[in-house]
C-alpha cells in the first residue's frame, strides 16, 4: 500500500490554519501552499485546487467562539468535505448486486473499459478469481481483438483460473464478442461474464464510439473504469471523457503498490462523483483489495 | 519537502523586491507558468528550480530590446526546458557495432513490447536485418504479443514460452539471433517497479549479463510526476541512456516524462503516438515544450528571437 504522506500534508495544514484567523484571506493564504503539496501527492492540480476551495469556503463561513479549538473545526470540516464527496460518490457492493441479477434473470454482466495498459485484463482475471471462488461459473469475453496477444493473455488466465472462455479471434467485432458471452448467461451456462476490451485513448472518437456499441450491445449490470494509480493530471481528462461518452458505474485503480501516495484515487472520484470498487496491488492474481472509503479517510485524516 | 512553501514565496519576494520591474506582471507570469508545468505533471521541486533559474536569468540577463517581458520570459522558460531535454537537437542513434543489442526496460503497461515492434520496424526500414527477444517470461501472453508484432513487421524473433528464466533465455536469443544475421537485437523485458524487489534484480542480472549497448527507459505518458522516482531507481538498476516517450496520443501533456529525463540525464529518442507499428515519431523537443506549456503558438514565438 502507498505510503499515505498526504495525511502529512493535512495536518500541517491544518496546524498553520490554527494560529491564523479564519478569515477567507487567511485561509486562501494557507492553502495555495498545500494545494501544491497535494499536487505533489499526485491529486490532480485542478482537483487539489477544487478541494481547498471548497474547505475555505466552509471554513471562512465558520464563527469560532471563544473557546472552540480551531483546529478541531477546521480538521473537522475537512474530514465533513471528504466524507460529503465520498457518499456523494456512493458505494457499489458488488456481491450483492451480483446475486440479486442472478436471482432476477440468472446472470450478471460487467464490461471493463479504460485507457491502453492500465490493468483492465489483470483486473478482469483477479476478479474472475474471486468469483471462482465464490463458488460461481465465470465466462471470460476476449473483447480486446485489437492489441497482440491480448487472446492469449486473457486466456491464460481463463484456463488459471478455471473460468469459460470466449474469443472470436483477432480482429472480430468486440461487440459481437460480448455478445456471445452474454448468451452464455443467458442461456444459464454462466452466472458471472466479465468482458475484457481493448485499451483506448478517450481522444479517440471512433473508439469511443466502437467502446458504447460493446456496452449497447451487452447490456452490462456494471461498467468499470480501470485506471492506473500513478496518472497524474490527465486523470481528470481521462474520467471526465469515458464517463462523458461511456458512462461508468465505478473505478478500480491498479498498480497502487508501486509507490504512489494515493492522490489518483481522490482525483477520480471528485471529477466522476463515482466509487472506487477495488485497488489492484500487485500482478498476482489475489493482488485486489477492496476499497474502503473510511478506511482511506481515516488514513488521510488520522 | 521543507523548501517547498519557501521556494515559491522566494521567487515572488525576490520579484517584488526590485524596483525595476512591474512586479505585479512578472509574478502573474510566473504563477501562470508554474501552473503551466504543475498542471502538466512536472515534478513540483523541478516546477521550483526552473522557476528560480528563469527569475534569476530574467533579472540577470540583458533582454532584447521590442520583446514583451512575456515573451522574454517564455523563450527563457523554453530554453531551460530544453536544456534538459538535452538540448536542440533531435539525438539519432548511432548503430555501432554490430550487431547492435538493446534492451527496454520500464514500469508494467508503460508500453515496452508495442515499442519494441515499432523500434524493429524503424529499423528494419532503415534497412538493417532485425530481431526480437521475448524475455519476458513473467507477464501472460508476452510471448505471443511480441510474436504477433514480430510477424506483422516482418523481423526475426526469438522466444520460449516455456523458459522461465529471462536471463539465459535472452542470453540464447541474442546467440540465435547473431547466427541468422541479425544486426540490431531487441531484447523486450517484464514490466516491474522500483518496489518489485525480486523483479529489479532480474533486470540488474539481465543488464550485467547481455551486456546491451544500449538501454530504453520506456515512459508511459500519462503517468504523472510519480514516474520521476521510478525513474532514478531504474536509472540505478540499469544505466539507461535512452527513453522512449509512449501514448502522446492522449490527452496528457508528458511533464512526468520530462521529470524522468531530468532526474537520469538520459536522452528522449521517440515518442509513441498510437497503437500501430508506424505510431513511432523522432523525438523533437520543440514540439514536445510547446506541448508541454499548451502553447501552440511557441513556435512563432521562438522564431522571433531567432
Ligand atoms: N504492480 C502492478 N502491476 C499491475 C497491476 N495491475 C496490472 N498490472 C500490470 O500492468 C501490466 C498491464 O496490465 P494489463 O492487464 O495487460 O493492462 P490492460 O489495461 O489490459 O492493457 P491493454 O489491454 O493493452 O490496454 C501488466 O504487466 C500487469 O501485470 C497492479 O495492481 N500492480
Ligand atoms: N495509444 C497508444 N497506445 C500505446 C502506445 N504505446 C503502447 N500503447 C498501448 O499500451 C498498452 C500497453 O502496451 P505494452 O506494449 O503491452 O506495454 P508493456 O510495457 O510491454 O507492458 P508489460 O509488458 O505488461 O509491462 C497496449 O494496449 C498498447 O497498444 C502509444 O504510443 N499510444
Ligand atoms: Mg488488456
Ligand atoms: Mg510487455
Amino acid at each position: 500500500m502507498p505510503s499515505f504522506s498526504l495525511k502529512n500534508v493535512l495536518k500541517s495544514f491544518v496546524e498553520e490554519l490554527a494560529y491564523t484567523e479564519l478569515d477567507p484571506k487567511a485561509v486562501e493564504e494557507v492553502s495555495s501552499t498545500y494545494v501544491l503539496k497535494l499536487v505533489e501527492e499526485g491529486v490532480a492540480l485542478e482537483v487539489a485546487e477544487s478541494i481547498f476551495r471548497d474547505l475555505s469556503e466552509r471554513i471562512s463561513g465558520k464563527k469560532v467562539g471563544r473557546l472552540e479549538n480551531k483546529k478541531e473545526i477546521i480538521l473537522k470540516e475537512f474530514r465533513r468535505l471528504l466524507e460529503d464527496l465520498f457518499s456523494q460518490a456512493g458505494k457499489i457492493d458488488i456481491w450483492q448486486r451480483t446475486a440479486e441479477a442472478i436471482r432476477q434473470k440468472g446472470y450478471f454482466t460487467i464490461v471493463f473499459l479504460g485507457p491502453n495498459g492500465h490493468g483492465k485484463t489483470t483486473t478482469v482475471a483477479k476478479l474472475a478469481n474471486l468469483y471462482k471462488e465464490k463458488g460461481y461459473r465465470v465466462t471470460i469475453a476476449a473483447a480486446d481483438t485489437f492489441r497482440a496477444g491480448a487472446i492469449e493473455q486473457a486466456q491464460y488466465w481463463a484456463s488459471k483460473i478455471g473460468a469459460d472462455f470466449v474469443s472470436l479471434g483477432y480482429d472480430a467485432d468486440p461487440a459481437a464478442v460480448a455478445y456471445e458471452a452474454v448468451k452464455r448467461g443467458e442461456k444459464g451456462l454462466s452466472q458471472v461474464v466479465l468482458i475484457d476490451t481493448a485499451g483506448r485513448m478517450h481522444t479517440k472518437k471512433n473508439l469511443m464510439d466502437e467502446m458504447r456499441k460493446i456496452v449497447r450491445v451487452s447490456q452490462p449490470d456494471l461498467k468499470i473504469f480501470v485506471g492506473d494509480a500513478l496518472v497524474g493530471n490527465d486523470a481528470v481528462e481521462q474520467a471526465k471523457t469515458f464517463y462523458n461518452e461511456v458512462g461508468f458505474d465505478g473505478s478500480i485503480l491498479t498498480k497502487f503498490d508501486a509507490d504512489t501516495k494515493g492522490g489518483a484515487a481522490l482525483s477520480i472520484v471528485y471529477i466522476t462523483r463515482k466509487p472506487i470498487i477495488f485497488v489492484g496491488v500487485g500482478q498476482g492474481i489475489r493482488d485486489l483489495k477492496e476499497f474502503d472509503p473510511e478506511w482511506y479517510l481515516e488514513m488521510l485524516l488520522d | 519537502m521543507e523548501s517547498f512553501k519557501e521556494g515559491i514565496l522566494q521567487v515572488v519576494s525576490k520579484i517584488k523586491s526590485s524596483v525595476l520591474l512591474d512586479t505585479k506582471e512578472l509574478d502573474s507570469i510566473i504563477r501562470e507558468l508554474q501552473r503551466a508545468l504543475l498542471k502538466a505533471d512536472v515534478e513540483v521541486k523541478l516546477v521550483l528550480e526552473i522557476s528560480e533559474r528563469i527569475k534569476k536569468r530574467f533579472l540577470e540577463e540583458e533582454h532584447p530590446p521590442g520583446f514583451s517581458k512575456k515573451d522574454v520570459l517564455i523563450k527563457i522558460l523554453y530554453d531551460e526546458l530544453v536544456n534538459l531535454l538535452g538540448g536542440e537537437t533531435t539525438e539519432e542513434l548511432a548503430i555501432k557495432p554490430i550487431p547492435y543489442k538493446i534492451m527496454l526496460v520500464g514500469i508494467e503497461g508503460s508500453g515496452k513490447t508495442t515499442t519494441a515492434g515499432k523500434i524493429a520496424n524503424y529499423f528494419k526500414k532503415k534497412g538493417y536485418r532485425v530481431g526480437l527477444v521475448a524475455a519476458d517470461t513473467y507477464r501472460p501472453g508476452a510471448y505471443d504479443q511480441l510474436k504477433m508484432l514480430a510477424e506483422s513487421v516482418g523481423v526475426m524473433f526469438y522466444g520460449d514460452p516455456q523458459e522461465r528464466d529471462a536471463v539465459s533465455l535472452a542470453k540464447k536469443g541474442i546467440e540465435t539471433l547473431e547466427k541468422a544475421g541479425a544486426q540490431i537485437i531487441i531484447i523486450d523485458t517484464a514490466g516491474r517497479h522500483k518496489d518489485e524487489n525480486s523483479l529489479m534484480e532480474e533486470v540488474k542480472v539481465l543488464y550485467r549479463e547481455l551486456k546491451p549497448n544500449s538501454v530504453f527507459l520506456v515512459v508511459d505518458a500519462t503517468q504523472g510526476s510519480a514516474v520521476a522516482r521510478q525513474a532514478r531507481a531504474f536509472r540505478e538498476a540499469v544505466p539507461y541512456g535512452y527513453v522512449v516517450v509512449s501514448k502522446m496520443d492522449g490527452s496528457a501533456k508528458g511533464g512526468g516524462a520530462l521529470s524522468a529525463v531530468a532526474a537520469s540525464n538520459a536522452r528522449v529518442l521517440f515518442i509513441g503516438v498510437g497503437e500501430k507499428i508506424d505510431d513511432l515519431e523522432p523525438f523533437v523537443p520543440r514540439k514536445f515544450v510547446a506541448r508541454l506549456l499548451g502553447m501552440p503558438d511557441l513556435d512563432a514565438i521562438l522564431q522571433r528571437f531567432a
